[in-house]
């Protein structure tokens, strides 16, 4: 495999606050990056700078460098103007946002809005391959070319979902960013599109970005893990490595608050307190307040480091060979 | 006194649209007994939430009956009382909560309209908020925009305490907030269930949820419930095809999650076209000859209180009968 994305130091600014505090992110060709967190780390803001589809006001600095395959020179993005990065934009990255079922045109056909995608991106491309193109993505994303007739409206979430990511694939793009395209979905659904994300992967070669505060999901679909704090990654590493063993407090605590069918019934201790407001966090490790082993020391910014191979950290005390005990573990365990 | 708290006897819930009408209870019974944690799961759709309206008498029956402590809750004072003892919150906080009430308003609200004595107001108040982990002296004066969603829930959840009832109805209660603020409010509502043996109906899509903090658990679909017992026993060893779909289905956050399966195809049907038979069958991997045409009900399977609505089991449902429901 070889690389096809590097985020360096990516900061983005509102104001003198910093909301994305200096994330670094690698991606190889085809592999597939979660990116995890709660409302407000900053993950969405990430996916938006790394497509430089910012909202006014906010700014970005810090490389982001994009090899798809086939392209000769690297794509340097954060070196791209408005006008340089439409050319980018759907053809070798494209977003499945939040909520996008919702972000179909309600008065244009289904067929029309893929077709439309494909046109502005592909000048030379004749209307019967347009037409095929369409036909064929609907197949591909689980939907009858039937229904590429139908207005929005007349279709379920989850359908509208599917064309949300045919239309995502479109143009063929090396890398694909979601951003918790299942939210809004009930269980089989979701399972579903995330079976579906995982076959195009394999089938297209696809790269794939997943936000997602469901760190289920997230160990479904991936191979590796960014979890995410206050604007920066505290802890990342293959995935398997980081649910087995996870090396930040942040991310320990998080995975003993969720529930797996057959392990342990009732309520972990939670995690006290809120996340901090984006742009304004707690010196030191941010996670400091809220974390039950913290001293003195975590005053200190603590850097992100590998703690065990392919595996980091940003803890003064990784690696974590065993966890102490927190509070009292039986709330809610029922006979 | 009967053990059961409240008690839903085969309810009937239809709403008439241009597309014809939506069966969305189509003959549902459950027993929610006292100091239980029941938790409702399914689909979006499959009537659960509209099952919470019918039992708070927000919404009117087709036909069925539900009854709080053996007596009926049709009629002004009999829904007054039901209020009194029997409470609900909602998913979102901020839409249920008057944006122009202070917290002080909101928590005292239920006390002026039951009627309790002006003297005990404040105290109440400042109980309720103690008890959900809100310090009063911070929070009286505050106004929803003011708080976090966190923050909102638990005041949702002190103005339905405040009356002290012994039944509390949760609709999604925790499914718009953050993973850490959600195992606050669940931490919050498990302490008051424990201290005051407050009855819980948990509504979720959360399978994980439900296993992990529910007594009981009963699974819808279309409008039906198909199958209920210990949550244990639903969700590790569950008989319906539907329930183990459903199961399936739930992403799991462990190294290489639930590993690959097989899933469940199509989509929940309108219930406006509510298949014949088992409503279930056009999805069902297991459908077998009678299923489009004999609609199935709960028999026991296995442990005495463990029920499924399916045809595989209605030959051992024949011996099972003769044991009494409940030993």
């Amino acid at each position: 495999m070889s690389q096809l994305l590097k985020v360096e130091g990516l900061r983005v600014e509102h104001g003198s606050k910093a909301i994305v505090d200096g994330v670094d992110i690698k991606l190889q060709r085809g592999e597939s990056l979660g990116l995890a967190g709660e409302s407000g780390c900053g993950k969405t803001t990430t996916a938006l700078a790394l497509m430089k589809m910012l909202p006014e006001g906010l700014s970005q600095s810090g490389g982001i460098t994009l090899s798809p395959a086939g392209v000769d020179e690297p794509i340097r993005i954060n070196k791209r103007t408005e006008a340089g990065m439409q050319v980018v934009r759907w053809r070798h990255i494209s977003l499945v946002f939040q909520g996008a079922m919702n972000s179909l045109d309600p008065v244009q056909r289904i067929d029309s809005q893929i077709s439309e995608v494909i046109r502005l991106h592909e000048e030379q491309v004749s209307g019967r391959e347009v037409r095929s193109r369409v036909d064929e993505l609907l197949t591909t994303v689980g939907l009858t070319p039937v229904l590429g007739g139908r207005y929005p409206h007349q279709l379920s979430g989850g359908q509208r979902q599917r064309v949300m990511i045919a239309l995502a694939l479109a143009c063929r793009p090396s890398l694909v960013i979601a951003d918790e395209p299942t939210t809004a979905l009930d269980v089989v659904m979701q399972a579903q599109v995330l079976q579906l994300l995982e076959r195009l992967r394999d089938e297209l070669g696809l790269a794939l970005i997943l936000i997602s505060h469901d760190l289920g999901v997230l160990a479904e679909t991936c191979d590796r893990i960014a979890v995410m704090y206050a604007g920066r990654i505290v802890e990342t590493g293959a995935v398997d490595s980081v649910f087995a063993d996870p090396q930040h407090p942040y991310t320990k605590r998080l995975l003993a608050s969720l529930p797996v069918i057959g392990g342990e019934r009732g309520l972990a201790p939670p995690i006290p307190g809120g996340p901090p407001d984006p742009g304004d966090p707690p010196a030191g490790c941010a996670f400091h307040p809220r974390c039950p082993y913290s001293q003195e020391r975590c005053l200190e910014d603590p850097p992100l480091r590998e703690v065990v191979p392919g595996h980091s950290a940003a803890c003064h005390f990784s690696p974590w060979r065993s966890w102490p005990a927190v509070g009292d573990p039986t709330i809610g365990v029922r006979s | 006194m009967s053990a059961n708290l409240m008690s839903v006897k085969d309810i009937s819930v239809r709403f008439k649209s241009r597309d014809g009408v939506a069966r969305a209870l189509d003959g549902v019974s459950l027993d929610w007994k006292r100091g239980e944690v029941l938790g409702v799961v399914g689909e979006s759709g499959c009537g659960k939430s509209t099952l919470a309206r019918a039992m708070m008498g927000l919404q009117s029956l087709e036909g069925g009956q539900v009854s709080i402590d053996g007596a009926k809750t049709t009629g002004r004072s009999a829904r007054g009382e039901l209020r009194r003892r029997v409470q609900m919150i909602f998913q979102d906080p901020y839409q249920t909560l008057n944006p122009r009430h202070r917290v002080k308003e909101i928590v005292t609200e239920p006390l002026v309209v039951q009627g309790v004595a002006r003297s005990e107001h404040e105290g109440r108040v400042r109980q309720a908020l103690n008890d959900v982990g809100l310090e009063p002296d911070r929070y009286l004066d505050r106004y929803p925009h003011q708080m976090s969603g966190g923050q909102r829930q638990r005041v949702a959840i002190a103005a339905a305490l405040v009356l002290e009832p012994e039944g509390l109805i949760c609709d999604e209660p925790v499914s718009m907030l953050d993973a850490s603020v959600r195992a606050q409010i669940l931490a919050v509502l498990l302490e008051l269930q424990r201290r005051r043996d407050l009855a819980l109906i948990f509504i979720t899509h959360d399978l994980s949820l439900a296993w992990s903090l529910c007594d009981r658990i009963a699974v819808m679909y279309l409008g039906r419930v198909v199958e209920s017992g210990p949550a244990v026993d639903v969700i590790e060893r569950p008989k319906h095809p539907y329930t183990r779909a459903l199961v399936t289905a739930v992403p799991v956050p462990a190294p290489g999650g639930g590993g690959r399966r097989e899933l469940l195809k199509g989509e929940l049907p309108d219930a406006t076209q509510v298949p014949p038979g088992c409503r279930f069958h056009p999805r069902c991997p297991k459908r077998f000859e009678p299923c489009d045409r004999t609609d199935p009900a709960l028999v026991a399977v296995g442990t005495a209180s463990h029920e499924a609505a399916c045809l595989l089991f209605s030959d051992a449902a024949h011996a099972e009968r003769k044991v009494p429901a409940d030993a």
